[in-house]
């Protein structure tokens, strides 16, 4: 009896330290996808580009500046996130404005396909690529903390005891952090509301003297980043190789579009109701099933509620 | 201050534009009115960037418009109010002002122009955290006007603010529009459809029909022309 | 045009290519170059099977190999655990994958964009995880010793080249001829423009879901063979995004929705990439994978329809016409009659209490009005007054809040509309898209396609449908062609193929000088006496005057005014509403 709850209680606890970590993830696609409505196919191999360097800016870190393994790791990820959100300012400066706007709706397709069809591209070669350069034996970012737990309990007569494993948990409060920090940034500074401006009515924002395209821009860059952070912050305790973004890119879609698109807070708790989802599934199905349940809720969210929980407007048949 | 020569723009290969020629001077509100298909529309957007005329000049305060691209007219001093208000619907009313606000003068100046638009229109400050999609057609409005304004603009570019309003918005939103000119000695270049609502306050006023200029004069003038209903009405 | 659009040289060069393709592998007796061979035309099929749906349709899926996955694993469990011969479980395979498309697609057709396209994803994601919970990581044909060929298991890998030659002939033979039939024009035109296919009478729903099922069957049967060839059988291997995302690159960099492209694209990529992987493939593992990415990237930005499309233009650009041409062209013919129309009493249509609200925003409020049999009647207004929104709800696409239609004695209200184009209502819309590729017929055709039984009676429709807009001469012209009168005329003439007795028209003068809204006045004015009854917005002041027999005023979604023109125009509330309370009382003298 006592080890039924311990179990759910230890996959909750679980769940809401990984839902936290992957709310943090859909939070950057939120961005991207939610704000300035690009859909960006390739965010899953961005974020698999920004656990090898983690891994190994990490290790060389950790070296030059005499700290703990842990700590060299964590800087890391700042530093690559940083580096990955230039990345990202670029693939849509230079790449994906190309194929979108006004131009590409002549077409015969919407800008949107173009940029699906473009990113798909982006993702085969950069997932592709490090397949070549890296390997395809998994990977992880080498710590002491994903095999050490702090442990909550006893309760209830000294029967049940939960574990925190200290990577997620400390993960869980970097993400909660950040994703509080980018909030703020989007919702209440001057940069941030300028971004919300030109997505909500570009030809309007042109009149104010906004140039949109720095906006969509720094929008990507700064989504690019938030997902690479929480990239790291997984890679601390779950093992990666070089197809881990399509693995991602799913429960970030899936996350998004069940917070609601248009909304970052929404997309916040559609990546934390996913992690959460997962984690609760491992109770019950087998290890092949477990990720299979982010698909049906995907697809049960697709089509029974598209505009999520938060949402505003939706593109529907 | 603003000068339009010889304009002619075109959509594909209709000629929406033929040889238009309109000037505004320093401290002048200039009305254009005329019916729908006039052209008023695609004049601003001429104006404004949007589109690219085929031939003619516009230049203000001596600068050429048309080799600079549309988001950097705003920092001249240029400020489009648009048509059907347009205004960022996600964003609050507070923060819709704070992006008109995006020149380097309208930062300067944000806190007094602020206090202005609150001054000018008090139920926007009431209703400064609400969504401004969940506005009414006037308070969306005077919302566009605000946020025109808080750029600190040399000539404010008023495109058919009657549009979709009720016409007792329409006369309160008007009588703003004038004080606005009395009082700060704004420099107003003012399109629109409903021809004595416009005519009232203005200092000179154009009428355009189907792409071209046919009157131009002061507002006395131009009342009393029977050419207008003739334009508007399609009468004989 | 310069590529052979009717069918006997398509047909033709059907034959040919197979001819060269089966020759070619028949010659070449070297195992390690059939391999690759012999996975082109399979890959070509493939391709093409995408592209009978998603090219045509525009419909972009990215989970095609759901089709393809289940029907290799279908054949695959067929044969090692029942032992049934796979030239059985070929044909379960296409059935498999039939039932499969229905169940997904009407699950999945709600969906428009890019959701349709990455929903799509999922499904192929969710077999693997089925299929390896199940233990299937790994189904490997056994080799049997009797009778091997009834268990198609050939010694001679040219024996599967020949096979799979075979099976891009035929699927190139359905694709020709579906893209020449009633069903591929009806795809073509959902492509284009859903909201119009469906106001022209196309059952949209229906045609996607055949298009879907073709493919996801041919699809099914494809992939069966596919493991044949292989002999083995994993999770990944056939429904991994690889296999959707080949599907897709091919057809896109050869041409999308044409029948060639994908052939295209299999022939030029398939060998490249097959043959890096097996040059470098241990050095650098995942080649193919950075190629076709690459690829695809370089083919979006530079050529986004496929090189087919893009080859195609630029010869013709190098071939067109003159700009002096289009200018002395006096093609257009119209008939003016002078004949005198009827005044019927008759009510075609009414429109009662009819009241349409968008969140807090009253877009029609309580409008009446009747249009009588044969009559022209005009509906104006301000900027704003709901007009459009009347047409969308009077033609289906909007379901009123309140109020009743009632056409031809029988109430329409809420009906769809292609229901509505099949009981004789007919609309043009503002924003004409009309097919860039097709000539000015086939544009037409489309119009006719909704409500006729057979092909005959829809050319026969579509040319009278250009005669009554005098554009008889100009069934060859091609689209970019046109000047934007004739543009006009062209939507008109697609409003007009499917025979309506109510014409809806949106605004057609919008933009037109002078002397082309004299042009139009007079092909529109000429329609009543052949049975047509129109209504037609607009804000064109003087032309509806000239035109209209009466008018309704709208403002702020009210009616204001009903009647004859001069009448109308006189009344205070419209002189009002256009320019003004105070003018009224300024020209109260006058």
């Amino acid at each position: 009896m006592y080890i039924v709850i311990e179990n759910l209680l230890q996959r909750l606890v679980t769940g809401i330290m990984v839902g936290s970590i992957y709310g943090l993830l859909c939070t950057g696609l939120g961005m991207i996808f939610g704000v300035i409505r690009v859909i960006n196919f390739a965010q899953g191999e961005l974020m698999m580009l920004g656990m090898y360097a983690t891994m190994f800016l990490g290790g060389l870190l950790a070296l030059w500046l005499s700290v703990g393994s842990a700590a060299g790791a964590y800087l890391a990820i700042f530093v690559v996130a940083a580096a990955l959100g230039g990345v990202g300012w670029m693939i849509q400066k230079y790449l994906i404005s190309h194929v979108s706007g006004f131009k590409a709706s002549q077409s015969d397709n919407q800008g949107h396909f173009a940029q699906l069809i473009l990113t798909l591209g982006l993702s085969l070669v950069i997932s592709n690529g490090a397949l070549i350069l890296f390997g395809s034996s998994p990977r992880t970012v080498q710590s002491p903390l994903a095999s050490s737990s702090v442990t909550i309990g006893p309760f209830s007569e000294g029967d049940i005891m939960i574990f925190l494993n200290q990577a997620r948990g400390i993960g869980c409060l970097v993400a909660i952090a950040v994703s509080i920090v980018l909030y703020l940034i989007v919702q209440k500074t001057r940069l941030g509301i300028t971004m919300r401006a030109a997505a909500d009515n570009p030809k309007a924002a042109t009149l104010m003297g906004i140039d949109i395209e720095k906006s969509y821009a720094t929008a990507f860059a700064i989504g690019t980043a938030a997902t690479a952070i929480a990239g790291g912050l997984i890679a601390m305790y779950y093992p990666f190789h070089p197809y881990t973004g399509f693995e991602f890119v799913i429960i970030m879609y899936a996350g998004v579009v069940l917070g609601g698109m248009g909304s970052m807070l929404g997309a916040f708790w559609g990546g934390f109701t996913m992690g959460l989802v997962q984690q609760l599934s491992t109770y019950f199905l087998p290890f092949q099933l477990q990720n299979a349940t982010i698909f049906v809720l995907f697809l049960v969210v697709v089509l029974l509620r598209p505009q999520g929980l938060f949402g505003k407007n939706v593109e529907r048949a | 201050m603003l000068v339009i020569e010889n304009l002619s723009t075109y959509y594909g290969a209709i000629q929406a534009l033929d040889q238009v020629s309109i000037e505004v001077k320093q401290g002048q509100f200039v009305a254009i009115v005329g019916p729908n298909g006039a052209g008023k529309t695609t004049l601003f957007d001429s104006i404004c960037g949007h589109v690219k005329p085929q031939s003619g000049s516009i230049t203000f305060n001596g600068i050429d418009l048309l080799t600079l691209p549309a988001k950097e007219r705003a920092h001249l001093g240029l400020s489009h109010v648009p048509e059907g208000r347009q205004v960022f619907p996600n964003l609050t009313v507070y923060e819709n002002l704070l992006m008109g606000a995006s020149t380097q003068q309208g930062r300067a100046d944000w806190h007094r122009n602020l206090e202005m638009c609150f001054t000018l229109f008090p139920i926007l400050a009431q209703r400064r955290d609400q969504l401004a999609g969940t506005l009414s057609g006037g308070e969306q409005q005077m919302v566009a006007i605000a946020r025109g304004l808080a750029s600190s603009p040399k000539l404010l570019l008023l495109d058919e603010p009657s549009m979709g309003l009720a016409p007792i918005v329409v006369d309160m939103i008007f009588e703003r529009i004038k004080a606005l000119h009395e009082e700060m000695k704004l420099s107003i270049l003012l399109v629109e459809q409903r021809v004595v609502e416009a005519l009232d306050p203005c200092d000179w006023a154009y009428v355009l029909n189907v792409g071209r200029c046919v009157a131009s004069g002061p507002p006395q003038d131009i009342i009393k022309d029977k050419g207008i209903a003739q334009a508007y009405l399609g009468m004989q | 045009m310069l590529m052979p659009v009717t069918k006997g040289p398509q047909l033709a060069m059907i034959g040919v290519v197979s001819a060269i393709m089966a020759l070619g592998s028949l010659w070449i007796s070297d195992p390690y170059y059939q391999l690759i061979l012999s996975t082109v035309p399979i890959w070509a099929t493939v391709a093409l099977t995408w592209n009978l749906f998603s090219g045509y349709t525009g419909l972009i899926s990215f989970g095609h190999a759901t089709f393809f996955g289940l029907g290799a694993f279908t054949v695959a469990l067929l044969f090692i655990k029942l032992g049934i011969s796979p030239w059985y479980g070929l044909m379960l395979a296409f059935m498999v994958g039939a039932c499969a498309s229905v169940l997904i697609g009407s699950i999945t057709f709600r969906l428009r964009g890019h959701y349709f396209a990455i929903a799509m994803l999922a499904y192929p994601t969710l077999f693997i995880f089925l299929f390896d919970w199940m233990g299937w990581q790994e189904l490997t044909f056994p080799i049997v010793r009797d009778h091997p060929m009834q268990f198609m298991q050939f010694k001679d890998g040219r024996a599967y080249t020949l096979m799979g030659v075979g099976l891009m002939t035929l699927t190139l033979l359905l694709t020709l001829f579906i893209e020449r039939s009633r069903f591929g024009l009806a795809m073509m035109s959902i492509k284009q423009n859903e909201m119009a296919a469906q106001a022209a009478g196309i059952h949209t729903f229906r045609v996607k879901m055949m298009g879907f099922v073709l493919s996801g069957a041919l699809g099914a049967l494809v992939g069966g063979f596919h493991a044949v060839v292989l002999q083995v059988v994993t999770p990944h291997g056939v429904l991994g995004t690889v296999v959707s995302a080949q599907a897709l690159i091919l057809t896109l960099f050869g041409g999308v929705g044409t029948l060639w492209g994908p052939v295209i694209g299999a022939t030029v990529l398939v060998p490249l990439t097959e043959g890096l992987r097996a040059e470098l493939g241990h050095i650098l593992p995942g080649i193919q994978g950075v190629i076709y990415g690459l690829t695809i990237m370089i083919v979006i930005v530079v050529a986004p329809e496929g090189l087919y499309w893009k080859v195609r233009d630029i010869l013709h650009r190098k071939n067109s016409a003159s700009p002096e041409l289009k200018k002395d062209r006096k093609n257009i013919t119209w008939v003016s009659d002078g004949a005198k129309r009827i005044q019927s009493t008759t009510t075609i249509l009414r429109v009662e209490g009819i009241s349409k609200a968008f969140g807090g925003l009253q877009a029609l409020k309580n409008v009446n009005f009747e249009v009588y049999e044969n009559e022209i009647l005009g509906i104006i207004g301000p900027n704003g007054a709901g007009k459009t929104t009347l047409f969308n709800v009077l033609n289906g696409f909007q379901i009123p809040d309140a109020g009743v239609i009632t056409f031809r004695d029988n109430i329409t209200t809420g009906q769809g509309p292609h229901q509505l184009c099949s009981v004789g209502m007919g609309r043009t819309f503002q924003v004409s898209r009309p097919f860039l590729r097709m000539n000015v017929f086939d544009n037409v055709l489309v119009g006719a396609l909704g409500v006729c039984k057979n092909s005959e009676d829809a050319k026969f429709l579509a040319q009278q449908a250009l005669d009554m807009v005098g554009m008889s001469e100009m069934n060859d012209q091609s689209i970019q062609s046109l000047t934007n009168l004739e543009l006009r005329l062209l939507e008109l003439a697609r409003a007009l193929a499917s025979q309506p007795k109510l014409l809806l028209l949106d605004e057609t003068l919008a933009g037109l000088g002078t002397a082309e809204v004299d042009a139009i006045l007079q092909v529109i004015h000429h329609l009543p006496s052949q049975g047509i009854t129109i209504v037609i917005i607009e804000h064109t002041m003087q032309a509806m005057m000239r035109l209209v027999d009466r008018m309704v005023v709208l403002d702020h979604g009210q009616v204001i005014a009903k009647g004859l023109p001069q009448k109308v125009m006189n009344e205070p509330e419209v002189i009002n509403a256009y320019l003004g309370k105070k003018w009224m009382t300024l020209h109260a003298s006058h």
